[in-house]
Formats: C-alpha cells, sequence, structure tokens
C-alpha cells in the first residue's frame, strides 16, 4: 500500500531538502520566490487532504473551504482584536479544526457519496456566507475581501511579501511540521485503525477499532493544519477575497492529489510541487486554463490509477517492506 | 397579499416540477450505479445551451418541439459516451466511487469554461415556450409556467412508464437490485449503467431547456442546480422517485417562500438547513431507503 516508514522520510526530507537550497539559485527572483511559497503551502494542504481521504477514506471535499476559513479567522482575529499574528493563526487553526469536527459529526452517520456532499456543500455555502450581510457583520469586508492584513512577526524578523527568503523559510518550517505530524499518524495506532476501517469497517469494530472516534480526531487534525496554513497564507499575501472558493482552485488541489496519488503519502507532497509548477506554465493561456485543467484531471485519473509514486514504483520496483504487508494483510479478510 | 402569496406558491410549483425532474434524474444514476456525477450542473448548462444555439443561432423553426426533438437524442448520446469514456473506465478500481467524483468535476470545470470559452460569459436567455396567461377570479397563471410544470410533469410520468413497462426499463431495475445478478441472467450490466446516465443527462438537460426561459443560462449557472438537486435527492430519500417528487415540491416551494420574505440569498441557506437538519434526524430522506 504505502511506503515503509524509511523510504518515506528519506522521500519527504528529499523533496524539502531541494527545496530548502532553491533559494541559493533563485532567491532574488521575486515570483520564483514566490512560486516556491506556494508549492509549500499547497503541499501542507495537500497532503491533510490525502491523510484524511487517502488514509482514512473519508470522501472530503472541504479542504479548501478549511483553508479559507483558516485565512479569514486568522485575518479577522489580527485586525479586528490586534491579537498577534502568530496567535492570530494558532486560534484559526483552532477555529477550523472546530468547523472539521461540526462538519465531520454529521458526516459519521454518513456513507460515501454523502460525505462528499455535505463538504462540498459546505464549500458551497462558504462564499454566499462570507459575502453576505452576516459575513460582513463579523469582519469579512463582504464582496471587497480582507485587504490590509499585518504580516506575521517573530524574532523581529517581518515576513512580509517584500521579504520572500524568510517567508520561504518559515513556510519550509511548516510544511515539515506538518509532513512529520502526518507521517507520524499514517505509520501510529491511527494509521493502522485507518486501513482497517476502509477496508472493512465492520471488521475493524468488531475488533474494538471504534470509526468514531478516529474519523473525528482526523476531521479535527486535517481542518486545524489546513486553517493553519490558511492563516498563514493570509498573513503572507496580505489580503483575501471569496475568489479562492472558485471550482478551479479545487480542481487545482484534486490534481495534486491525483498526480501524487492518492493514499500515497508523501507523493502528494511532489504532486503539489509540481503542480503549482504547471498551474504557473497555464498562466498565459488566460481563459483557457481552468479548462485546461479540467481536461488534466479527467486525463490524469484515468491514466495515473495511483500517481507519480505508482509510475515510480512500476519502474523502479519499489518494495513495501514484509512488515507492512503483515499489518495490511492482516485486516484484508473481511 | 392573499394573491402575492399565490403568485409565489405558483412559482414555487413551477420550479419545483422541474427540480423534481432534474433530482429523479440524480437519483437514478445514484441508485443503479452508485456513481455520483459532479458535472450534473453542467449537463443542464449543456441542456440550456443546446436549446439557444438550435433557436437563437442557427434559427431553427418548429418552437419548443423541435428543440426538444433534437436537444433530447443529443443529451441521450453525450450522455451515454460520457459514461463509457471516463466513468466505466473507474468501476474496475477498489477507489473507484471518489474517483468518479473527482473526474466529473473536472469535466464539470472543462465544460463551464469550455462555455465561457464559447459562448463568452454573458447571460443567455430564450423566448418563452408559451406567450399569453389563463386568468380566473384575479388568480393569474402565466401559460409558460403551466406548459413548465406540465412538461416537466409529463417527463417524470414518462421515466416512471419507462421504468416500469419498458424491457429497458425492468433491466434498469434489475440492475439497480443486484449487478452481478442481472448480469447473470443475461442483462447487459455495463449498457445499462451507461444508458442510465444517458436518461439522466436527458433530464436535467430538459430541465435546463425548460428553466432557462425562465432564468438564464450562464457558464458557471449550473452549480446551483447541482447543490438543488442533490439537496432534493438527500430530502426526498435516495433511490425514491416518489420521495423526490414531494421533496421537490416541498423545497421549490421553500425557495419561493425564503427568496419572497427574506430574497435570494437565503435560499442557499434555508436549503443547507434542510440538508443538515435531514441528515441528523433522518438520514434515509423522506421516504428513500438507506444506502
Amino acid at each position: 500500500m504505502s511506503m515503509n516508514w524509511k523510504s518515506m522520510s528519506a522521500f519527504i526530507a528529499v523533496i524539502y531538502g531541494i527545496m530548502a537550497i532553491m533559494p541559493l539559485f533563485v532567491g532574488d527572483v521575486d515570483h520564483l520566490m514566490h512560486i516556491l511559497i506556494m508549492c509549500l503551502i499547497w503541499a501542507v494542504v495537500a497532503s491533510c487532504w490525502d491523510l484524511i481521504m487517502g488514509f482514512a477514506g473519508i470522501f472530503s471535499f472541504g479542504q479548501v473551504a478549511f483553508f479559507v476559513i483558516g485565512a479569514y479567522a486568522s485575518a479577522i482575529f489580527s485586525i479586528d482584536f490586534g491579537i498577534n499574528p502568530f496567535f492570530a493563526m494558532l486560534l484559526a487553526g483552532t477555529v477550523a479544526g472546530g468547523f472539521g469536527v461540526l462538519v465531520g459529526l454529521p458526516c459519521l452517520r454518513l456513507k460515501g457519496a454523502y460525505v462528499a456532499l455535505v463538504t462540498f456543500a459546505v464549500h458551497m455555502i462558504l462564499e454566499p456566507f462570507l459575502k453576505s450581510g452576516m459575513g460582513r457583520a463579523i469582519g469579512t469586508g463582504g464582496s471587497m475581501g480582507i485587504l490590509t492584513i499585518p504580516p506575521l512577526e517573530l524574532f523581529g524578523i517581518s515576513f512580509t511579501a517584500d521579504n520572500k527568503i524568510a517567508v520561504f523559510y518559515a513556510a519550509l518550517v511548516l510544511a515539515v511540521v506538518c509532513s512529520v505530524i502526518i507521517m507520524l499518524v499514517i505509520r501510529s495506532f491511527w494509521g493502522t485503525a485507518f486501513l482497517a476501517l476502509k477496508d472493512s469497517e465492520d471488521f475493524a469494530a468488531s475488533l474494538g477499532v471504534s470509526g468514531l472516534r478516529y474519523k473525528l480526531a482526523v476531521f479535527a487534525l486535517t481542518s486545524f493544519l489546513t486553517g493553519l496554513v490558511g492563516g498563514f497564507y493570509g498573513h503572507y499575501v496580505g489580503m483575501l477575497s471569496t475568489r479562492m472558493l472558485g471550482i478551479d482552485l479545487f480542481v487545482t488541489l484534486m490534481i495534486m492529489l491525483v498526480l501524487g496519488g492518492i493514499g500515497q503519502y508523501p507523493g502528494v507532497i511532489l504532486g503539489a510541487i509540481m503542480t503549482v509548477g504547471i498551474n504557473e506554465n497555464l498562466s498565459a493561456l488566460g481563459s483557457y486554463r481552468p479548462m485546461i485543467l479540467g481536461a488534466m484531471v479527467v486525463v490524469l485519473v484515468l491514466l495515473l490509477p495511483d500517481g507519480i509514486i505508482g509510475l515510480l514504483r512500476r519502474f523502479a520496483f519499489w518494495k513495501t517492506s514484509a512488515g507492512e504487508k503483515a499489518v495490511t494483510g492482516g485486516v484484508d479478510n473481511n | 397579499m392573499l394573491l402575492e402569496y399565490l403568485d409565489v406558491f405558483i412559482s414555487g410549483m413551477t420550479i419545483g416540477s422541474v427540480y423534481a425532474l432534474m433530482a429523479v434524474g440524480l437519483t437514478l444514476v445514484y441508485g443503479v450505479s452508485r456513481a455520483f456525477n459532479f458535472a450534473y450542473g453542467s449537463f443542464y448548462s449543456l441542456g440550456g445551451y443546446i436549446a439557444w444555439v438550435l433557436m437563437m443561432l442557427i434559427g431553427l423553426r418548429g418552437g419548443y418541439f423541435m428543440v426538444f426533438a433534437l436537444a433530447i437524442p443529443i443529451l441521450m448520446v453525450f450522455g451515454y459516451f460520457t459514461e463509457k469514456a471516463i466513468v466505466a473506465p473507474l468501476r474496475k478500481r477498489s477507489d473507484w466511487e471518489v474517483k468518479v467524483m473527482m473526474i466529473t468535476l473536472g469535466l464539470a470545470l472543462f465544460m463551464d469554461n469550455g462555455y465561457q470559452v464559447l459562448f463568452g460569459p454573458r447571460m443567455k436567455s430564450l423566448p418563452p415556450i408559451m406567450d399569453g396567461a389563463i386568468e380566473a377570479g384575479g388568480i393569474y397563471i402565466s401559460n409558460q409556467d403551466l406548459m413548465i410544470f406540465i412538461l416537466s410533469i409529463t417527463g417524470i410520468l414518462a421515466f416512471r412508464w419507462i421504468l416500469n413497462n419498458t424491457r429497458i426499463g425492468m433491466a434498469v431495475r434489475a440492475v439497480a437490485q443486484n449487478p452481478d445478478g442481472a448480469q447473470i441472467v443475461g442483462i447487459p450490466k455495463d449498457k445499462i449503467f451507461a444508458a442510465t446516465f444517458g436518461i439522466s443527462t436527458v433530464m436535467v438537460g430538459a430541465g435546463g431547456v425548460l428553466l432557462a426561459q425562465k432564468y438564464f443560462i450562464s457558464p458557471m449557472g449550473g452549480w446551483d442546480i447541482l447543490v438543488k438537486s442533490w439537496v432534493i435527492t438527500a430530502f426526498g430519500g435516495m433511490g425514491s422517485i416518489r420521495g423526490g417528487l414531494y421533496a421537490a415540491f416541498i423545497l421549490g416551494l421553500l425557495e419561493a417562500f425564503v427568496g419572497y420574505w427574506f430574497g435570494l440569498n437565503w435560499v442557499l441557506f434555508a436549503l443547507f438547513a434542510v440538508l443538515l437538519t435531514t441528515l441528523a434526524i433522518r438520514p434515509q430522506g423522506l421516504m428513500g431507503k438507506w444506502g
């Protein structure tokens, strides 16, 4: 199924290691630095999506919504309540995590497509909410959005768009921390429990694995991390609008997941980096860009069943360890 | 005051009837093949655009009769081959359910932006299917609303008749009950999956033709329809045509009255509240079987 602990950490270390030295080469090219920062931000969001969808088997389609909730919450906390952006980000993550639990609760009783649709409904309703009078009352700025978000400041460094190298390394730290957390979850009892639940919910339950608790916990964790990164994004770019809730961003995130391989963590990190790069090259195509993104999903889902990781495995014969086979094999018999 | 409410009521019934047609199409595909089509809203717009091209661009004569005569086969073929091309190949995989949702979401983005490139972002309108109105004792019903209502209900009844009385309808029901069993007795399961996809495309596309004359056709206009069709399906009960019918009228009226009292912006919130309440209290919906 997935990689073992060693190749997983090696894979992540190589990717982030290469990322870490990139500023040496392109540190003075502003828009390339922006692209690198966005690679890291989306890597976290896509990783969270992979954790909840690929591993926990919950068809959550609310990932962008949690990202936007985190971004708006952090901006509002820092602007309207004067909270230091660092703590505002943490609070925003908590708010997004709370929403994750709220959305997760009705989803616990639901199956397959229903979960996708409830979470997607949250996504669909968020834009009218942020633009409505209710949204304006809590400081979302309505259709205008939020325009002057203070930057993150830590240790006397101001992480603004003018200081992209600092932002980049902050994003790298964030990405590494999130990746380690996700990896720990996948390799822990949680991850095994999810595999068991995905293969046979009834059988797992009969062994005492509570689907409810783990599902709720994964909703809370992934939406917390996604919201936190959303907050980081808001403080970095300095302005927010509901444009992020367009279907094209949602589909872009989906391309990251499909390209990296669903449930093939950490392939999704590579998927995110590649997708941000591809998307950047498509921007010259203007109104054709979303069309091509849509077509890309169709083609990739058909042709790349396990993403790039699957391809690599097929060509390089990456073998999963025997120990892992024993774990997954044990819950296979339903 | 009372007459105003009556207007709102009629408008709710009209929308409700079209919603019913579209929700039944959605529940059909999910009920038979467990595939959820995220491009459903884009198929709605497709119906509207086909009608617009036929009537306004080509200047087809013969009114809506000819539009339906041409649009229904086009939609049927389009739906059938879409299923064959992008849904059927996924069925063999273990995670095909979510892959179908993803691929149809990609298709939706492709189609919506295709409309934008082909027809521009400006909204298109269609002429009313019938002019004039019926007036009786101060009650005023436009012939357009009446025709939309009659055609939608006819569509649903025709669908029910096909499902209950024809060989293909019986095959569809057999596949819905037990795909493998159906195949054993010689029913071509894969063709039935594609055919139901085609039929549902016809239903939502016809809904698009009917509603486009009251509202407008726009490239992104389908998303509302997807959400509404789905809320209706969940509220009425997955797989239950009668439940879908009741739900469509209830939610059509809810939409009309919420729009009238609070403004159209609140409709989506109201539907969302209905959805959550339904799923919390009675996840199988009004009349559906759970699953």
